[in-house]
């Protein structure tokens, strides 16, 4: 039985740390999404242009 | 707002969380004990479910970031780096899973955590440390054209360690076990175990493919805020 619980220990750390992880970097995805929405809507750019903006920094 | 296409990132992580959370509970409940002479710690040869296929992930991330940095570093492309960006991560993330689930079993079997002596441990080990060299040291560092030559170049030479380390246990058997499915594996798993590991690594080839597509997504991102930024602060202009 120790060896179970030793084993069950692991476990939800191990899965703990990986919900920890995803959840982390989708905040981030959704945080940045937001900073980039206001910057790209206080310098008048719409969605169509900030594809076209992506394009460009993609040739800088 | 996002559709359901550019959700499908958020989408794969959670079809991939689901497939591991219930890899673990069929590991746990479902999938038959070994034989208990076979192991000092039978128990914890359970740990197996996670073990093998969170590494079988992390040689993907890993030839993810061989892509990624050979078209970055021989064809300048964009995307390239993003699949750089997304490999090392992804690379790291699964690497330590792998290495911490180890040295827990080598801890419960072995009575040590690690076998200096062990080609496959020690070739994985150097593998885990290249990607935290490469994401600790990617974010330390301005991006520029130099930064992402020099990061590819270590993408580009550490994936020699894959091949190692696949083959390491088919020629050199010195503490970590020999394979379990694949190249020269001799099927030494039986069918609802088998089920289990092949669960699993469908569950974390999922959960790191969606890890990936939202790291690419976030790079993308930082790369158009910094340059929406440069315009609001006057540097560059928006032309229509």
């Amino acid at each position: 039985m120790d060896g179970m619980n030793y084993l069950s220990f692991a476990y939800l750390g191990m899965i703990a740390a990986i919900a920890v992880w995803t959840w982390t970097i989708v905040s981030r995805s959704r945080s940045i999404e937001e900073r980039l929405a206001a910057v790209e809507a206080s310098i008048g750019i719409d969605s169509d242009d900030a594809d076209e903006l992506a394009k460009l920094s993609d040739d800088a | 707002m996002r559709t359901m296409r550019g959700r499908s990132p958020e989408v794969l992580l959670f079809a991939g969380f689901v497939g591991i959370s219930t890899t673990l509970y069929l590991a746990f409940n479902w999938a038959p004990s070994v034989s208990i002479n076979a192991f000092e710690s039978p128990a914890a040869q359970r740990i197996f479910y996670w073990h093998v296929p969170s590494a079988w992930a992390a040689l993907i991330a890993f030839t993810v970031l061989f892509v990624g940095s050979a078209m970055w570093f021989f064809k300048r492309n964009t995307l390239g780096w993003k699949l750089h960006v997304a490999g090392s991560e992804a690379g790291l993330a699964c690497g330590l899973m792998v290495v911490i689930s180890g040295c827990i079993w080598g801890t419960a079997e072995w009575g040590t955590p690690w076998d200096w002596s062990d080609v496959r441990l020690n070739s994985f080990g150097l593998l885990t440390l290249l990607a935290i060299f490469l994401v600790l040291g990617r974010r330390s560092q301005p991006d520029g054209v130099e930064t992402r030559d020099t990061f590819s170049a270590f993408g580009l030479y550490g994936f020699l360690l894959v091949p190692l380390t696949y083959i390491s246990t088919r020629i050199w058997q010195i503490r970590h076990p020999g394979p379990v499915g694949g190249i020269g594996a001799e099927g030494s798993i039986n069918g609802d175990m088998r089920f289990v590991v092949l669960l699993g690594a469908l569950s974390f080839t999922l959960f790191i493919a969606g890890h990936m597509l939202v790291s690419m997504r976030i790079t993308d991102m930082e790369q158009r805020l910094e340059r929406a930024q440069k315009i609001l602060d006057g540097g560059l202009e928006w032309t229509e």
